[in-house]
């Protein structure tokens, strides 16, 4: 690993070395690129792929340790019914190219997943759509539970038209989050282009403003820091962020899928009156509430007052009771208790402890945990069942499953004492 | 921390030090204790003053027996308060950790406009009428009449301070201007005399360059201090021209007027004074008569501006006898006002040396040389005779006077020129005669000799073996420090031709080229679509400045600028240029974005910060040469080449280019700030040029950025930003150490400086 590393950074050297400057935009892809510089050789001669999991997943590690290290004193609330308007500047600056194709297309692309993603995380939550073109700011689509119309919307709209303003966006934006009710979580996420904003009035004290309804700004910027940017999240509490590429940004964004933390002062304890509503019988008619178009099964009936409602989670037309699925909660549940990080084992130490009491496989995928070589490769264990698993699986448990294999076949006649923990 | 360097303990107010700076440490104690000069160069940014403060007071500490005073020069107001501020920081960590017996007395000196406290004297709009007024009310003579005629408005501060007389003490500690305003008002004594009486007793002393290199100043002020004085020059970079401008003297038509009105006032009170009281100007002559004080010290009090000339040029000698008595001297004076109105009068631009001069005066006016040498002298005695408390009104008479005595005391390093009008406007008439003074190292050299260590420090000193040249000294260490950077966050370019392949310079005959113009113009308007909040522009003079900005506006350029950043520009007038920035830090603030336009060697160029988001980006039109066909700037050269064999082209090189780093050096002013610099001048990616750019920025500057064209470097600044724009590790990681802890400097001390990461 060590040897690998320096590998590593000898290749940055390189990089550095390389006079970038010189050459034309159709080799430029090269030597981004650099294929061949992801083929190693093996000890009998042959060409390999550089095995680069094990850098994926210290950076994987990395990020899940940041994650836990502020829940890892107190158990840390979490805002799980959030009020997100994405605000998207669709400025001059979004037609620029240096993204490829342009910047909106990039744009528009990564907030689809976005979006598609926050309602996978956060079942119970509710998105709007705003975007700034020629100095306003206009709303492209209410909050609303839909990715499908957020969408729809989206896609329809993308030219880029004129300055950008900053002010603008917040002031719509907050006018249209003071109506959300107050369990919910208010937060704007701006996407912003362009690197001035021309504001009709004082834009300081409009931050002041949003500080004031608790209304937290995050900001991902396209091209370059911007001061005010800056002084806008460090005022709300949000995310600054900058991207360098399109992948960036698109990790960018989806950092901002699992919930934030609950701002202490306003997380209080509230009980809210939902509906879970059944699945319309198949073949039976019905005009639903929401697009007043008449249906054959498919969608769903509100358990107050029966009227058949598309998509779940949602908020009934007719009596405005909170519809969700029970799946749609339990999915949610994860981010309050979350797996805590695996342990990392150590090159030598697995030499002897893992193979003596457990054998050489992951408890996950049942794959040997020996590498090349016949030495143990890298691997990691959970804290409380002791079982080891291979990276690919911490990950998979991490980041998709929310739940320990091992833990779960231990401990499960007493799980109901393990959520109380 | 505290750490051991050698055998001094030093006491630094941080948990953590940057390799640079205790390599500085390292350089300065070694001057220390081998009790020479030194020339160091750091990067700004880098903490150089908490390193020298702390590092020469810990000296201090650590030899107890020989307590070292500490003399600290700055430029301006600003940073002296700066500075006092950062001593406080340090005292208060001595104290700490030694207890009381590291306490010091630290103060700022300042001039009575920033220091008085009395509400009717501040009225007054400048520093020289703050003065008069002052004098008017604490003269010897004045509070001597007021005991017989209560009307006479008297300062109470100054009367509290005096009748205090020797319990008038500061307690030790540090204080800023502000402190010694506050104590002097709580106390009422006046700060200002208190400040002045208090310099003899001070362990540190802050204060402007001028109370030690002017001549004039020094003698009163800097006179009591020990031989054992650390003597530092801050921010040092322009010293050799601030020790010019301290010997040189310029007299306009205005000046004569002036001092021929100021010369019928004196004579009228000469006569008046003869009518009342005539036995005081008896007095006066008997004693220079008998030469017992060379400046007619009548009571004692009232000090008064000394000789410009230096102490060791004017011998012991007496006031040669024609100018002794009243009349007589003004006799002499206006035989000199006629003589300089004549040669004013003149058609053709004129250069001659003193000696000439001198020997012309002499066979013209009928004044000699020694008599010159004694004007300065004699004109302070005579006003403190006639008991002349407006010496505001005076300033006219004083500058010939002035002039008189540099004229008569020095035969070489200067020269007179005269000139019947501005080179650059021939058709109005504005005959000025200058004496100029071409040698930096006639002001410094008493410095020098008098102090046991003079350390010169700036964040731009390259070449740094040219200021011992000019100087004339020996330093014990000259050293170049480099910045260790957790990131690269400067980011240098040349770039040498526009989106056309086209070359750009501002080179005589280029400059004027309109595809020059087009593709400076180009460059920015490409620029402020890519670089957030601030961008500041540095031309090479006024002139071009308002040439470019007015082609640029008729094709249209300037439109396209205003579309992405707003548009601030320097002028000569302050207020307007302080108007002006502060609207520029306030679009930047709101995310407006701003670009200010501003002149190499200009005020905002040598004393305004563009740090953080009001400076991203810095872009330095044309390489700042000064103007070559000035006179003054020909005579020195000539100097310097026979003097101290400076070839003309190396040393303008290097004063340009020092400007130049000096505008580029505004951008950053800490680690964790980032800025680009572009340099758009063919003549830059010259290796005689740019080797001359202090080391720090070079060593950013990489191969692949010195001939750039427009569109590279704008794909280079794109990347440049984003990348700068991701979260900021302070501590630094892969072996490049930029912060280090008390361990690492214990380790360190093992094993010796060189093995440190960088």
């Amino acid at each position: 690993m060590s040897n690998q590393r320096k590998r590593l950074t000898g290749e940055r050297e390189d990089e550095d070395d390389e006079d970038a400057e010189g050459i034309g935009e159709w080799e430029r892809a090269y030597v981004d690129d650099r294929s061949w510089e992801e083929l190693q050789e093996d000890e009998s001669g042959l060409l390999r792929p550089i095995d680069n999991s094990a850098i994926y997943h210290a950076q994987y590690r990395r990020r899940l340790r940041m994650l836990s290290a502020a829940a890892a004193g107190t158990r840390i609330q979490k805002g799980l019914i959030r009020y997100l308007y994405i605000v998207i500047d669709f400025s001059r600056a979004a037609a620029e190219m240096d993204f490829r194709p342009s910047r909106i297309a990039v744009m528009a692309k990564h907030i689809e997943a976005f979006i598609r993603e926050f309602f996978d995380q956060n079942p119970l939550s509710q998105i709007g759509l705003v975007s700034i073109k020629n100095g306003v700011a206009h709303t492209l689509t209410d909050l609303g539970g839909s990715p499908e119309t957020h969408i729809k919307a989206l896609m329809g709209k993308l030219e880029a038209l004129g300055d950008s303003s900053l002010q603008n966006a917040l002031e719509l934006v907050n006018e249209h989050l003071s109506q959300v009710p107050s369990y919910g979580h208010r937060e704007v996420l701006i996407l912003y282009s362009a690197l001035c904003t021309c504001d009709p009035g004082d834009i300081m004290e409009t931050i002041q403003k949003c500080k004031k309804s608790k209304l937290r700004c995050s900001v991902i910027g396209l091209s370059a820091e911007m001061f005010i940017c800056k002084h806008l999240c460090q005022e709300t509490g949000g995310l600054y962020s900058v991207a360098v590429d399109e992948v960036h940004l698109k990790d960018l964004l989806l950092e901002h899928a699992p919930p934030p933390p609950a701002i202490a002062e306003f997380a209080i304890a509230n009980l809210i009156k939902m509906g879970f509503p059944q699945r319309a019988a198949e073949g039976s008619m019905a005009i639903c509430s929401c697009h007043k178009e008449v249906k054959i099964g498919a969608g769903y009936m509100c358990p107050r007052c029966k009227a058949r409602v598309c998509d779940l989670p949602t908020e009934c037309t007719i009596c405005g009771l909170t519809l969700v699925s029970s799946p749609h909660l339990a999915r949610s549940y994860h981010h309050l208790f979350p797996i805590a990080p695996f342990d990392e084992v150590p090159a030598f130490s697995s030499l002897n402890d893992s193979r003596r009491t457990l054998g050489k496989s992951c408890f996950g995928c049942q794959q040997s945990l020996i590498g090349t070589g016949n030495k143990p490769g890298p691997c990691v264990t959970c804290r409380k069942c002791k079982h080891y698993f291979c990276l690919d699986c911490d990950i998979y448990i991490h980041e998709s499953l929310h739940n320990c294999p091992g833990c779960e076949s231990i401990h499960r006649p007493k799980s109901v004492s393990l959520m109380e923990e | 921390m505290i750490f051991k360097i050698e055998d001094v303990t030093v006491y630094f107010p941080y948990d953590n030090i940057y390799p640079e700076q205790y390599e500085y440490m390292v350089e300065l104690k070694r001057t220390l204790d081998a009790k020479g000069h030194c020339l160091l160069e750091m990067p700004t940014g880098t903490g150089k003053t908490i390193a020298l403060l702390s590092l020469i007071t810990s000296y201090r500490l650590s030899r107890p027996d020989s307590p070292i005073k500490l003399v600290y020069c700055t430029r301006t107001v600003h940073e002296m308060e700066k500075t006092l501020a950062e001593l406080k920081v340090l005292h208060d960590y001595q104290v700490l950790h030694l207890g009381t017996q590291a306490k010091i007395l630290a103060i700022g000196l300042s001039s009575r406009k920033n220091l008085c406290v009395n509400t009717k004297v501040l009225a007054a709009e400048n520093r020289d009428s703050v003065d008069a007024a002052c004098r008017k009310r604490t003269a010897s003579w004045v509070r001597a009449l007021s005991t017989e005629n209560p009307n006479i408005e008297l300062c109470d501060y100054f009367e509290n301070y005096e009748k205090a007389a020797e319990n008038a003490l500061l307690p030790p500690g540090v204080y800023t201007l502000e402190d010694l305003r506050a104590f002097g008002k709580n106390r009422g004594w006046c700060p200002y005399f208190l400040a002045r009486h208090m310099v003899q007793f001070a362990n540190v002393i802050v204060y402007s360059y001028q109370y030690l290199l002017d001549p004039k100043v020094a003698g009163i002020i800097s006179k009591e201090l020990q031989k054992e004085s650390v003597v530092v020059f801050d921010e040092a970079h322009n010293i050799d021209n601030v020790c010019i401008e301290a010997l040189s003297v310029s007299v306009r038509r205005v000046t004569l007027e002036g001092a021929n009105r100021n010369l019928n006032k004196i004579r009228e009170e000469i006569d008046r004074s003869k009518a009342t009281d005539a036995g005081r100007l008896r007095a006066e002559y008997n004693r220079l008569v008998e030469g017992l004080a060379l400046r007619g010290d009548l009571s004692g009090g009232d000090q008064w501006l000394a000789n410009p000339a230096l102490p060791h040029d004017i011998l012991k000698e007496a006031v040669p006898g024609n100018i002794r008595r009243a009349e007589h001297f003004v006799h002499v004076l206006r035989r000199l006002l006629q003589y300089l109105g004549v040669r004013l009068d003149t058609e053709n631009v004129e250069k001659e040396s003193p000696v000439s001069f001198v020997s012309s005066l002499n066979s013209q006016a009928g004044i000699e040389q020694k008599t010159l040498k004694f004007c300065y002298d004699r004109l302070q005695s005579l006003m403190l005779t006639l008991e002349i408390t407006d010496t505001d009104e005076f300033l006219p008479i004083q500058t010939v006077c002035d002039f008189a005595t540099l004229v008569g005391t020095y035969a070489r390093g200067f020269s007179i020129i005269i000139e019947p009008y501005d080179e650059r406007m021939p058709h109005i008439p504005d005959p000025i005669l200058q004496l100029s003074c071409h040698d930096a190292s006639l002001a410094i050299k008493p410095v020098f000799d008098r102090f046991q260590s003079v350390v010169i420090t700036s964040g731009t000193l390259s070449p740094i073996d040219l200021y011992p040249r000019l100087l004339s000294f020996t330093p014990v260490v000259s050293r170049s420090f480099k910045m260790s950077m957790t990131r690269d966050c400067i980011c240098p370019m040349v770039l040498t031709r526009g989106s056309d392949q086209l070359p750009v310079s501002t080179k005589f005959d280029m400059r004027s080229d309109p595809g020059v113009v087009r593709n400076y113009g180009k460059l920015l308007v490409e620029m402020v679509s890519i670089v957030p909040d601030g961008v500041v522009c540095f031309f090479v003079s006024y002139s071009y400045m308002d040439g470019i900005i007015a082609t640029w506006n008729e094709t249209g350029i300037l439109k396209e600028i205003m579309q992405q950043k707003l548009v601030f520009i320097e002028t000569q007038d302050v207020v307007e240029t302080t108007l002006a920035l502060d609207n520029y830090r306030r679009a930047c603030d709101c995310g407006r974005g701003a670009v200010f336009f501003s002149v190499a060697r200009g005020k905002v160029a040598e004393g305004i910060d563009f740090d953080r988001h009001y400076g991203r980006l810095v872009v330095m039109y044309g390489v700042p040469f000064q103007y070559t066909l000035s006179k003054i700037l020909l005579a020195r050269l000539e100097y310097l080449r026979d003097t101290f064999q400076i070839k003309e082209g190396d040393f303008l090189t290097f004063d340009a280019l020092r400007q130049a780093a000096q505008c580029v050096g505004r951008v950053i002013r800490s680690k964790a700030d980032y800025g680009m610099m572009i340099f758009a001048d063919k003549r830059y990616s010259r290796h005689d040029k740019r080797s001359k750019l202090p080391g720090w920025i070079l060593s950013h500057l990489r191969d692949a950025h010195l001939n750039l064209s427009t569109d590279m470097a704008i794909h280079i600044a794109r990347e440049f930003l984003r990348k700068m724009a991701q979260p900021y590790d302070k501590t630094g990681t892969m072996g490049r150490k930029t912060l280090l802890t008390q361990e690492d400097l214990e380790k360190m001390a093992e094993t010796g400086v060189q093995d440190m990461a960088y």
